[in-house]
């Protein structure tokens, strides 16, 4: 029978057999994250769930430093605003075809599993199709569509909310397919959803173009956010990367020469480079977002200055815009009882993940197996930045788990 | 079944006629065919005329029957000349319940016809039964006349033993004291025995 057990050593025990609780220091948009924000960051999200709640079209700068947990607020603002569409863009994965990819982060966002993806989709355009009149009832009783009056009433509907008339044409024939033509539904729906579809697929559609096509990709962008049940929020993340596309880091001569240009525009005389093309066109089309009604744009910066460069070169585009900019919401570091309760919130998760109850049981008021002194000695050396203070966390069980020196001797190197 | 009888526009069997311009989603029992339309009108001096129905039913072509359904005006002068037994006007409650609980289009095994068909008639002379041709099928827009009323259902689906179960249905049919009863019901199984005939509505048919 057993009368003693000792716990500590079994959690240490449990450690080097399952591994280390903490593994990564970087937040990515496609990994998702629970471990919720700390105490004194909920007053923060509180400000931006109030933003977002109170005003429709805008962009929200956030400024916080490297490592600070700007790309973890955008996991912490989708667990507290359920009730949006909250998307997630890289400018680095978005960066080439802009409308077409955050198009296709849209619909990856609309559920897990490529079914749920496609519910709303099908919900919004058997709605559509309603509001133009596909619902009438033939001899009383039967909703067969007239497609080509369903077509016609959508245009006159919508034809003053968009610019580039021909894709919108292309967007309402899809949607009207989708709904009103049993035989080309699953055409449509692989269309809608942003397939790549071959010419033999489109023309079954009547179309010339998928979603590729630029306009077509932000009309139809247009139209996905503007009819979605839910509200629409982009968090566009390390926002700064636009400036740095424009201005690439080429340290030497050699380095210059190695890089092989296909074309430069400078070659006819131009002063403009091909990097500062790329920006300026990167930056055009995240400004023509704002012709999306609902449409709630964050961004995230390193420093005030990169805003204070955005805010020069969306002046020198359009003033109006500007109006759009909310007062930036500086991000700060952790204090110091933010690091324990981020501490206990990771093993807590951590623990109950591997369904090992005797942590919370047992450990429920102690930092075992650190202890107070060895974290308030890593607070002082991260300087209170999340990222650092991880990167000792993981340092630190690692050693734990992986040396075979007594747990005093490991954590008497960092008091 | 409930008692909607105030949406009863005539019955020749009680003498009840209501005069008026009607519209909405009517149903109509001709003798043994059945118009569907979005429409009638009934004058004070009893003539009664339905624009643009669509009429269901069999007909003799070429010595051989078959199905058909077709778009047409209806006018009889006065009751004796109208072959009608009744008309009756869907509420619309019933209306948007079968509107929202039609199958979804995008259920992947609904058999839709292009053509009007009949699926079984049940017929001393002409005997028809391709209910054991799509055991265990879905057909989409079946029209039934059994022996007190008529089904329309969005789909129906023959059943293992060769009954036809009709899903999202309206009924319209006589009670016991021969009132003129509709009701909705979300499936209805019937027995072969009181089936007088289905058809499955042609969905080209429904487009012209």
């Amino acid at each position: 029978m057993l009368l003693f057990e000792n716990k500590e050593q079994k959690l240490i025990n449990t450690l080097k057999f399952i591994g280390s609780p903490f593994k990564k220091f970087v937040s990515t948009g496609e990994i998702k994250e629970d471990v919720g924000l700390v105490h004194s960051r909920q007053d923060f999200l509180q400000n931006i769930a109030n933003i977002i709640e109170r005003n429709e079209n805008f962009i929200l700068p956030i400024i916080g430093e490297v490592g600070l947990g700007k790309t973890h607020l955008y996991w912490a603002l989708k667990h507290e605003l359920y009730k949006y569409n909250i998307v997630y863009i890289s400018l680095e994965t978005v960066y080439k075809k802009f409308y077409y990819n955050t198009y296709a982060e849209f619909i990856e966002n609309l559920g897990e599993k490529s079914e749920e993806r496609v519910e709303p989709l099908r919900n919004m355009t058997k709605r559509l199709c309603n509001e133009w009149d596909a619902g009438e009832r033939k001899f009383g009783f039967f909703q067969i569509a007239d497609i080509e009056k369903v077509k016609n009433q959508a245009y006159k509907k919508w034809s003053r909310k968009f610019e580039d008339k021909g894709a919108l044409m292309d967007v309402i024939t899809a949607i009207t397919a989708h709904q009103c033509d049993p035989y080309k539904k699953i055409e449509a729906e692989r269309w809608l959803i942003g397939d790549l579809m071959d010419v033999r697929d489109l023309s079954r559609l009547n179309l010339k173009h998928d979603l590729r096509k630029r306009n077509i990709a932000f009309t139809m962008l247009k139209v996905l956010i503007e009819n979605l049940k839910k509200e629409s929020v982009l968090f566009i993340d390390d926002f700064e990367r636009i400036i740095s596309i424009r201005n690439p880091v080429y340290d030497t001569t050699k380095e210059i020469e190695e890089i092989e240009e296909v074309f430069d525009p400078r070659w006819f005389g131009t002063k403009k480079s091909p990097e500062n093309y790329s920006s300026e066109k990167i930056l055009d089309k995240i400004l023509e977002l704002h012709k999306i009604r609902g449409l709630r744009i964050i961004i995230t910066l390193k420093s005030i200055d990169y805003l204070e460069d955005f805010k020069r070169r969306i002046e020198n585009k359009n003033r109006k815009l500007l109006l759009m900019m909310k007062k930036p919401l500086i991000m700060s570091d952790f204090v110091e009882e933010d690091m324990f309760q981020f501490y206990k919130n990771n093993l807590d998760l951590f623990f109950a993940s591997v369904k090992y109850k005797d942590y919370s049981k047992h450990f429920s008021t102690s930092f075992f197996p650190l202890n107070m002194d060895v974290l308030k000695y890593i607070f002082k050396e991260a300087k209170g930045n999340p990222r650092e203070v991880i990167k000792y966390f993981i340092k630190i069980f690692n050693e734990i788990i992986t040396s075979n020196e007594e747990l005093e001797v490991i954590l008497a190197k960092y008091q | 079944m409930n008692n909607l009888t105030d949406f009863v526009l005539y019955d020749s069997l009680n003498n009840k006629i209501s005069d008026g311009k009607f519209t909405g989603s009517i149903i109509s029992k001709c003798e043994d065919k059945i118009i569907f339309s979005d429409n009638i009108n009934i004058s004070n001096s009893n003539e009664i005329s339905i624009s643009q129905g669509l009429i269901v039913g069999f007909e003799e072509k070429n010595e051989k029957i078959t199905a058909f359904s077709k778009k047409s005006d209806f006018i009889w002068k006065n009751l004796e000349e109208t072959p009608l037994e009744y008309s009756v006007l869907i509420p619309e409650n019933i209306i948007e319940q079968y509107n929202q609980e039609q199958f979804t289009d995008d259920f992947p095994f609904t058999i839709s016809l292009l053509h009007t068909a009949g699926l079984y008639l049940n017929d001393s002379i002409s005997h028809i039964n391709h209910l054991d041709f799509f055991k265990e099928e879905i057909l989409k827009n079946p029209v039934s006349l059994i022996e007190n009323g008529i089904i329309m259902a969005d789909r129906v689906v023959i059943s293992e033993i060769g009954d036809a179960v009709f899903y999202d249905s309206i009924i319209v049919g006589r009670d016991d004291k021969d009132e003129i009863k509709v009701s909705y019901e979300t499936f209805v199984n019937v027995d072969d025995k009181n089936v007088l005939y289905i058809i499955i509505l042609g969905i080209e048919e429904l487009k012209v």
